[in-house]
């Protein structure tokens, strides 16, 4: 892993030339793993692509030629709607092949290996891989054998850097100036568990914004020590448990989806009692500046970690999230595959 | 004077083969008596299994024999997993202990959680004429199951298996978890005077844990095994001991692969308080961290700062390798550099009694998978010296207090049932290693003996390559 390279304060970008097929000389990456990875400049270069491809999506029939012939497979071993569909749009709007394969019916319930798995798809003909595990760093072993590229859509606890980049991507639209720098961007809710969380302290810290993550304690195990030590070893970031401390003067607020099981672990008592604690409220958002932003990444709790009327609110940009996804993905998968397959076998 | 090995069979007609009785001359190199103490350059000749003779030689100026060829007595493991029966795959009696050997260990204690588990005489018989059909002169020593079927409900035919000749007993893999069976385990071992051998950990603060609960698990999103986890089981391990050994003074209690400086203290105070307790670390919770999960390969001492505070890889930029490598996950999980430094001040101090490898190899379809999904363990038993001799060229560590831990320490532990303490008696059987400090070896698949599927440190280089391995007086390795 490299260091991320944060945006510059003076807010400069590089000249960039967003083609899909030509491997722009910014970006080096075969595989998308996580946003760790991603000089400041790269982000800059997935921002600006998926501005062009923004602009094929919303065209009547969206349609570009960057991957045809390119074989795309969705391999899911954890069920997903939102980032399935959004990575199968993409790579469609790019004219790729996709197959989509899901844990249940194939032979993974069989119990073959993840590798075995991924030998098989690269023979039928995959040449990007976007994979989704419930085991953090699962598609690092298949990063390590394949010869295209992997795109991870989430693993475990640990990272979904398209969700980041996307998140990215929709703050920078409505922020005011396009750029986050000292923005206060507030994660909330079960950070501990979530691999949105991870992936976002990458990028946003990076984008100079002034990052909180709050909840409950349970829910916040580690991140203090991470917070000192900083992403990267270098970019502080607050954590706290006071949510009016956390939204107080928010530039933008994304809760976070609260998974039923943590109570059964013993985390946390009930869901009445994160609801009323924690839960992103109209009351409590009035804490945060006029137009503060709402994020979520999905699928969401209405009534528990974000109320209805706020999710379908004025400043919510959730809906604008799942299209933006679309973008991003396009983006993502053409830089990507602009790094050319490893030789050998 | 440049040190000169020269090994021949006692046989002269058969050829140097492993099992043969061995003539050997030594001399010029570095021995390390753990027996006495006593190290220095000198001459050792072996004739026909036995030690002839000893010389030592006090010129000034010898020290730097210390750096060369090194002659010690042969090591002891305390904990190995040989896999035989039910786990061939992964390693057997005979390929264990060809490894052993290769790592010069002379002495091997193998862990019961086989499948079956040994719970029963009639185990320990099999298990000891596989080792003698395998011809490797290396000497298995067995550890019998504490509970029966390693199920934590009922002791295992203790007093049977004591008199089949283990020489501990063990749920290791598990632990003890009842206190009430631990209590009566330390009893009922004490009274057949052999130690109760526990692997600490409070499952109901491990499930499902992945990694040391610190900021690599953190960042990496891995499930957190807290240092606690340890060292609240250790704690009441301790405290059952000390309330047994007033009924029964022969209760000994041995706690395994401690990794956490808490674990280290709670051990460090029971001794000083006159308990009967014991304990192991093993090379890999000394010289690696959790940082090698996320791709960092600098060794413990080098992730701490001057202040003794543990760095950070990231800040550092010290992560090289890719992160999530399978052959780190480890039971317990490699720890921080503050708890690594811990167990190494406890070895240094006499609170750690011995180095054990745990060595547990795995096949590669066990291994090389997810990394939260592949078996924990790590096939170390090749890589114990040249870890521990990492640990020495650093200064982390005296050499004599080294070659203490794998060969006079273990044979403490095991009392009696281990013999005679591990020397160079003129007269007594040979039973030895040398290695070459100066010469450094790679890590490669096809060089390890072990049948188990990966190392963290395939790829790095190790000080110490081991040139002769000498087992109850026959031959048991020797490089080419």
């Amino acid at each position: 892993m490299s260091t991320v390279l944060t945006e510059p304060s003076n807010g400069s970008k590089g000249e960039v030339e967003a083609t899909s097929v030509d491997r722009p000389p910014a970006w080096s990456h075969r595989h998308l793993l996580d946003t760790d990875v991603l000089t400041w400049p790269q982000v800059e270069l997935v921002m600006d692509t998926a501005e062009v491809m923004a602009e094929i999506v919303a065209k009547r029939r969206p349609r570009s030629d960057a991957l045809r012939g390119v074989g795309v497979t969705n391999l899911f071993y954890e069920a997903s709607t939102r980032t399935r569909v959004s990575f199968e749009v993409a790579a469609r709007h790019l004219s790729a092949d996709v197959v989509n394969v899901s844990a249940g019916g194939s032979s993974i319930e069989k119990g073959e290996s993840l590798l075995d798995t991924m030998r098989t798809l690269e023979s039928l003909g995959a040449r990007v891989l976007v994979i989704r595990h419930a085991v953090s760093g699962a598609p690092y072993i298949v990063a390590r054998e394949f010869r295209g590229s992997v795109v991870n859509a989430g693993d475990g606890r640990h990272a979904h850097p398209t969700q980041a980049l996307l998140d990215l991507y929709t703050l920078r639209r409505h922020v005011p100036g396009g750029s986050l720098r000292g923005r206060k961007v507030v994660i909330l809710g079960d950070v501990l568990h979530s691999r949105v969380a991870r992936s976002n302290l990458w990028t946003l810290t990076a984008a100079g914004a002034d990052v909180w993550v709050c909840g409950p304690a349970t829910l916040l195990s580690g991140f203090e020590a991470w917070a000192v030590a900083g992403v990267g070893g270098e970019r502080r970031f607050t954590v706290t448990t006071d949510i009016d401390a956390a939204l107080r003067d928010a530039d933008a607020v994304m809760a976070l989806r609260l998974q039923q099981e943590r109570m059964a672990a013993g985390l946390l008592p009930s869901l009445r009692e994160y609801a009323a604690r924690f839960g992103l409220t109209r009351e409590r958002l009035a804490l945060a500046k006029d137009g503060c932003l709402v994020l979520h990444p999905g699928p969401m709790n209405e009534g528990v970690e974000i109320a209805a009327d706020v999710a379908s609110g004025r400043r919510s940009l959730i809906k604008e999230q799942v299209a933006n996804g679309v973008a991003v993905r396009m983006a993502v998968l053409s830089l990507v595959t602009s790094v050319g397959e490893r030789s050998g076998s | 004077m440049s040190p000169s090995v020269s090994l021949r069979p006692a046989d002269r007609t058969a050829g140097a083969d492993i099992g043969r009785p061995v003539d050997l001359d030594l001399t010029g190199a570095w021995l390390v008596d753990s027996a006495t103490g006593r190290e220095g350059p000198g001459e050792l000749v072996v004739r026909g299994g036995r030690i002839e003779s000893i010389s030592w030689s006090d010129r000034p100026g010898d020290e730097a024999g210390a750096h060369g060829v090194v002659v010690a007595p042969g090591f002891t493991d305390l904990h190995a997993h040989l896999r035989e029966p039910g786990g061939e795959a992964a390693e057997t009696i005979s390929s264990g202990l060809a490894a052993a050997a290769r790592g010069g260990f002379t002495t091997v204690c193998a862990m019961p959680n086989t499948t079956p588990p040994v719970d029963r005489a009639a185990m320990v018989e099999a298990a000891r004429a596989t080792a003698a059909a395998s011809g490797s002169p290396v000497r298995l020593l067995q550890i019998g199951a504490a509970t029966a079927g390693r199920g934590g409900e009922a002791l295992a035919a203790l007093g049977e298996l004591a008199d089949a000749g283990v020489v501990g007993f063990s749920d290791d893999g598990s632990p003890i978890q009842r206190a009430d069976l631990l209590r009566h385990a330390l009893a009922y071992a004490g009274m057949l005077g052999l130690p109760v051998i526990d692997h600490p950990e409070d499952l109901g603060q491990t499930s499902g844990a992945e990694a040391n609960d610190g900021l690599v698990a953190t960042v990496l999103g891995l499930t957190g095994w807290p240092a606690a986890a340890e060292a609240t089981a250790v704690a009441r391990d301790i405290a059952i001991l000390a309330e047994v050994v007033r009924d029964v003074r022969g209760a000994r209690l041995h706690l395994t692969h401690l990794s956490t400086g808490a674990s280290i203290e709670h051990v460090r105070r029971a001794k000083a308080a006159g308990l009967p307790v014991t304990c192991d670390v093993t090379p890999h919770h000394l010289v690696l961290t959790d940082e090698w999960l996320a791709g960092s390969r600098r060794w413990a001492w080098q992730a701490l700062d001057d202040a003794g505070n543990a760095r950070d890889p990231w800040r550092d930029g010290a992560l090289e390798a890719e992160p999530y490598d399978s052959s780190l996950r480890v039971n317990p999980p490699l720890r921080g550099a503050v708890d690594t430094r811990a167990c190494m001040a406890g070895l240094a101090d006499g609170t750690v009694d011995a180095v054990a490898t745990d060595h547990a190899p795995h096949t590669q379809v066990d291994k090389d998978v997810e990394f939260g999904l592949a078996r924990p363990g790590i096939a170390g038993i090749e890589t114990a010296l040249g870890l521990l001799l990492e640990a020495v060229d650093a200064g982390q560590l005296p050499l004599r207090r080294a070659i203490e831990a794998l060969t006079v320490g273990p044979n403490r532990v095991l009392g009696g049932a281990a013999g005679a303490a591990p020397g160079f008696a003129e007269g007594s059987t040979a039973d030895l290693v040398v290695f070459d400090r100066a010469e450094r070896w790679t890590v490669e698949p096809g060089g390890l003996l072990t049948r188990g599927w990966g190392s963290p440190l395939l790829g790095r280089s190790l000080p110490g390559q081991v040139i002769l391995t000498v087992a109850g007086g026959r031959l048991a390795y020797e490089a080419i």
